[in-house]
């Protein structure tokens, strides 16, 4: 099978500090892959690689079979790929509805002339209805017409997670999707990915292995910018050098 | 949607025919002309976020342009206004491509910048044709029925325009291009992550401003029949960023509520007051830091109050005769 994405030694420099240095990073179709590693370790410089945020200091992306190393992030979104911020970003002055339009009408052809897209009120119904079926998808569908501001974070997070679902990505980049929230969102969370992840390949960067060891096919760990292991989330994190970096300060701690 | 649509129309129509009996004709119509700047301003500002120092250049151009094609070609007045909104487009088109890549200050100060030179090419090196400092008269024939000579005939035109501006842009900002724009002032990198190239987009709305803004202008030299650098003052800019914060940024309404406040103040308060500069600055800082939302921005809120009220109450009530 070939690869969904695949990057060739890419390599993110700020100033001195190399966020990212020569990671090949694959991700099949359909595969469902988790990035952990400390903190300051490159994992959202590598989301913002591959979804185009800033170009990188030297390397090569592939994404469906094309390099997209110099393609703006809009067109990779086009291409496939949609992503989610490690704080959430969602348009607190719309309603949460509103905040679904513009991805939803990227797919109504009818909706994409000139008439429609600049002067057909945008609150009508085949693109309310739209919306409001991807806020069914993560529960959101009661508050469609409250101000996004006043939605809890966990559930901004879903809003996000549901505007990333409405973009039919052939890969959904999550960057920690599970931060900040409480342990019943965080199952809210995790209960949804179970549900779409047959759609589209996923990549999920997260802190607490323990909860996502479940879901992904593929860990790597990613320190000091470079993926120290790969594969199997078993055996990765069986790997002593894995353990040494990711646990090892942690006994360190324990133990004084 | 339609309804409530022509609802607002008449009441901002009706709105500008009650005060013209207090006022007078060539105020109000002043004051109409205005408020389509304003307007045109607050796309870029209320709903887009980007701040300019430099809009009156296109309103400058507007008048400019009308004014010389009635002098030099013809002396058509709609094609002068046809005229004048193109060159005032297409002078967007060209100069956004610039601009358009810049946000806060910097955005604000190179639209400043254009707006000098605008000024200072047609006071000085345009001489031949502009006539310079003294600016130049202007005779439009009448077109048709449409004597525009006729105080009373720009009056009604001006307020036709008015409408037409009000109608077209609530049209573009309810459309989803309007929430992008919306968004964009949000987080303009997100929208990008949402597949949308927000240059473009930024562009178009730098354009259709500009171009109402050119509209406004040919207007201008038609009420007046006499174009002077004056209708590109770089200090007039103040005037809509006020008529903006005044009436609530974000808001076609809030602009025209704005608009109108600016010119009442600025018209009639030096009557009374020889500093009325002075009460302006007073006013923006009271505006910035008590009353950020404007007056429309009060007024929903006290309506949104007075709704979710009556909801509650509703509530109540229904569930007392339940039990
Ligand atoms: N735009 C930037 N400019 C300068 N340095 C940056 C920038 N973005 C990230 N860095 C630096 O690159 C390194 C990697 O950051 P990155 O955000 O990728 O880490 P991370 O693995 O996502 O960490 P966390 O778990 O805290 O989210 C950090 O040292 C960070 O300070
Ligand atoms: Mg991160």
């Amino acid at each position: 099978m070939s690869d969904l994405i695949s990057t060739q030694d890419l390599t993110k420099r700020f100033d001195g500090l190399v966020a990212v240095n020569q990671v090949n990073f694959s991700l099949q179709e359909g595969q469902v892959a988790g990035i952990i590693g400390p903190n300051g370790s490159g994992k959202t410089t590598l989301f913002n690689l591959l979804s185009g945020f800033f170009p990188p200091s030297a390397g090569r992306i592939t994404f469906c079979g094309k390099d997209i190393t110099k393609i703006p992030p809009h067109k990779r979104v086009g291409m496939g790929m949609a992503r989610t911020f490690q704080l959430v970003s969602v348009f607190d002055s719309l309603t949460v509805w509103e905040n679904l339009v513009l991805s939803t009408i990227r797919f109504k052809r009818d909706q994409q002339s000139v008439q429609s897209f600049f002067f057909a009120p945008a609150r009508k119904r085949i693109v309310v209805d739209d919306c409001l079926k991807s806020l069914e998808l993560v529960g959101l569908e009661k508050k469609a017409s409250a101000r996004t501001s006043e939605l809890s974070y966990g559930e901004k997070r879903m809003l996000e997670i549901a505007i990333g679902l409405s973009l039919k990505p052939r890969v959904l980049l999550l960057d920690e999707p599970l931060s900040g929230l409480s342990d019943h969102e965080i199952g809210g969370v995790l209960d949804l990915i179970h549900r779409v992840k047959k759609n589209f390949a996923l990549v999920i960067i997260e802190h607490k292995i323990s909860k996502i060891v479940s879901v992904v096919k593929k860990l790597s760990v990613m320190n000091e910018g470079k993926i120290l292991c790969e594969g199997d989330p078993e055996q990765v994190l069986r790997d002593p050098a894995v353990r040494e970096c990711y646990w090892g300060k942690e006994e360190e701690n324990c133990s004084t | 949607m339609r309804e409530r649509e022509l609802i607002a129309l008449l009441v901002i129509a009706g709105g500008f025919l009650l005060i013209t009996p207090v006022l007078s004709v060539n105020r109000v119509t002043d004051f109409m002309i205005f408020c389509i700047f304003a307007m045109s301003f607050d796309l870029l500002y209320g709903y887009m976020g980007r701040l300019s120092f430099g809009h009156l250049l296109f309103l400058g151009t507007g008048a400019y342009c009308s004014g010389l094609f009635l002098k030099y070609i013809s002396r058509n007045p709609m094609l002068a206004i046809i005229v004048g909104i193109l060159v005032a487009g297409l002078l967007g088109m060209l100069i956004g491509l610039i601009i358009v890549r810049t946000t806060g200050a910097c955005f604000a100060l190179i639209n400043l910048a254009f707006n000098h030179i605008g000024f200072f090419l047609v006071l000085s090196p345009l001489r031949r044709i502009t006539n310079g400092e003294d600016g130049f008269g202007i005779h439009a024939l009448p077109f048709g029925f449409l004597n525009f000579s006729s105080r009373t005939t720009m009056y009604w035109f001006v307020l036709i325009c008015l409408v037409l501006v009000f109608y077209l842009l609530k049209r573009v900002t309810s459309s989803p291009f309007g929430i992008l724009i919306r968004s964009i002032k949000e987080d303009e990198t997100r929208v990008k992550f949402l597949g949308y190239n927000t240059f473009f987009y930024k562009w178009v709305t730098f354009v259709l401003a500009g171009s109402v803004a050119g509209l406004a202008g040919t207007l201008t030299a038609l009420n007046y029949n006499y174009v002077n650098p004056n209708v590109m003052d770089v200090h007039g800019n103040v005037g809509a960023v006020f008529a903006c914060l005044i009436g609530g940024a974000g808001s076609l309404y809030g602009a025209v509520v704005g608009g109108v406040s600016y010119m009442v103040i600025s018209n009639y308060l030096p009557i009374y007051i020889q500093r009325w500069e002075m009460f302006l600055g007073f006013a923006l800082l009271m505006i910035i830091f008590r009353f950020q939302k404007g007056i429309w921005g009060y007024l929903q809120s006290v309506w949104e109050y007075v709704e979710r009220k009556k909801t509650v109450m509703k509530a109540i009530g229904v569930g007392a005769v339940k039990r």
